[in-house]
C-alpha cells in the first residue's frame, strides 16, 4: 500500500473488489450457489449430530467442509451477496490478487475468510435519510414507517 | 435535424418506415429492402454521420435484427435503424459503402450471428479463432461451459454429493426447460 489513489483505500463506498467470507455466519442453506449466475460458488458440507447441553435430543446441523469462490468464473454481479440471509458475504474493495495460473483465482474459505479483514465499515446514512429498517422494526414509532 | 423533423423527413423519404421517438433519441424500422436507402437518409438527410455501432438481436422464430446506433453530433441526436432478417436467409447488404467503420462491426456480427453482409470488402472472423464453428450468440448456440459443468446448487444443504432422493427436482434459476438442445 503506497497510498496512492489506485490503493483500494481510497476507493469509492461498496466498490467491488472481491467477496469476503464470514464463515461462522454460513448455515451452508446453498442459496447463494444456486442464484450464482456463473455457477462459480462451490459449498460442500455434512450433516453432525450435536448434544447440547440443555436441549433434551441431539441436534442435526450441517458443517460447512469446503467454501471456495472462482473469480476466474465470478462477474462481481453481488447477488450471493444480496441472498444470504445470514451475512456471510461481504464485499471487499480490495482488488489485487493476480495469479499466473487460473486455478489460483479459486479462493477456498480461509483465503475467503482473511479478506474480511479488507472489509470496511458500511458507509454513513446520507444526512436525512430514513432510518434503516431494522431499527425500525425494533423501536416502531422511532421513524417514518418503510 | 431534431426528432420531430427525422420523424417527418423519415415519413417523406422512407414511407415503409414505422418511427417511434423518445426524448433526443429516434428508433426507425424497416424492411430490409429499404436498410441500405435508410441509413442513406439517415447519414445524409437527418445528419447523424456518426456510425457508433452495429450488432444483431436473436428474435428465435421471427429472425434476426439488425440494429445500428447513428448519431448526430451536431443535434445531439441518437438514432436507432433496425430490420428484421429471416432465420433461413440472413443476408442484408453491407453499409461499408455509406460508414467505412461498420466493417469491423459487420464482420463481428457475421461470425456472432451469421448475418451475411454482401458487398462486404473481407467478411472474415474478428474475434472467433480460425475454424470455430457456428455462431455464439444466437439463442440455439450451446453454452460448453454449461454442458461440461454440474451445476454447484444441486446439493443439499449438508449432503457430501447431490444425492438423487432429493425431494425436489432443483434447477439452475434462468436456465429455460430443455435446455441445452441437444
Amino acid at each position: 500500500m503506497n497510498g496512492s489513489d489506485l490503493d483500494a483505500g481510497h476507493l469509492p463506498p461498496r466498490s467491488r473488489g472481491v467477496i469476503a467470507l464470514l464463515e461462522e455466519n454460513c448455515t451452508v442453506c446453498m442459496l447463494c450457489a444456486r442464484e450464482c449466475p456463473d455457477w462459480c460458488i462451490y459449498i460442500e458440507s455434512h450433516k453432525q449430530t450435536v448434544l447440547a447441553p440443555d436441549a433434551g435430543r441431539p441436534r442435526v446441523r450441517n458443517v460447512l467442509d469446503r467454501f471456495a469462490i472462482d473469480f476466474s468464473l465470478c462477474m462481481y454481479c453481488g447477488i450471493c451477496i444480496e441472498v444470504c440471509p445470514y451475512d456471510a458475504l461481504f464485499w471487499s474493495p480490495e482488488f489485487g490478487y493476480p495469479e499466473t495460473a487460473i486455478a489460483g483465482l479459486t479462493h477456498e474459505r480461509d483465503r475467503l475468510r482473511d479478506w474480511m479483514q479488507t472489509v470496511p465499515p458500511p458507509p454513513a446514512h446520507d444526512p436525512g435519510a430514513p432510518p434503516p429498517r431494522e431499527a425500525q422494526a425494533a423501536s416502531p414509532g422511532a421513524g417514518p414507517a418503510g | 435535424m431534431t426528432g420531430a423533423q427525422l420523424l417527418a423527413g423519415a415519413a417523406r423519404h422512407l414511407p415503409s418506415a414505422r418511427c417511434a421517438a423518445e426524448e433526443g433519441t429516434v428508433t426507425m424500422e424497416v424492411p430490409r429492402e429499404d436498410w441500405l436507402a435508410a441509413l442513406a437518409f439517415a447519414r445524409d438527410t437527418a445528419g447523424c454521420d456518426f456510425f457508433d455501432w452495429l450488432t444483431a438481436v436473436d428474435e428465435q422464430d421471427h429472425g434476426l435484427a439488425v440494429v445500428v446506433h447513428l448519431y448526430s453530433i451536431e443535434d445531439q441526436q441518437h438514432l436507432f435503424v433496425r430490420t428484421l432478417v429471416p432465420p433461413d436467409d440472413p443476408v442484408l447488404p453491407t453499409a461499408t459503402p455509406l460508414f467505412r467503420g461498420a466493417a469491423w462491426a459487420e464482420r463481428e456480427t457475421h461470425e456472432m450471428f451469421g448475418v451475411v453482409f454482401e458487398g462486404h470488402p473481407d467478411l472474415v472472423p474478428l474475434l472467433l479463432p480460425q475454424g470455430f464453428e457456428g455462431h455464439p450468440l444466437r439463442k440455439d448456440f450451446p453454452l460448453a461451459a454449461r454442458a461440461t459443468q454440474d451445476w454447484p446448487g444441486a446439493r443439499e444443504p449438508g449432503e457430501p454429493a447431490a444425492s438423487a432422493r432429493s425431494r425436489r427436482r432443483l434447477v439452475p434459476p434462468g436456465v429455460p426447460e430443455g435446455w441445452p438442445p441437444a
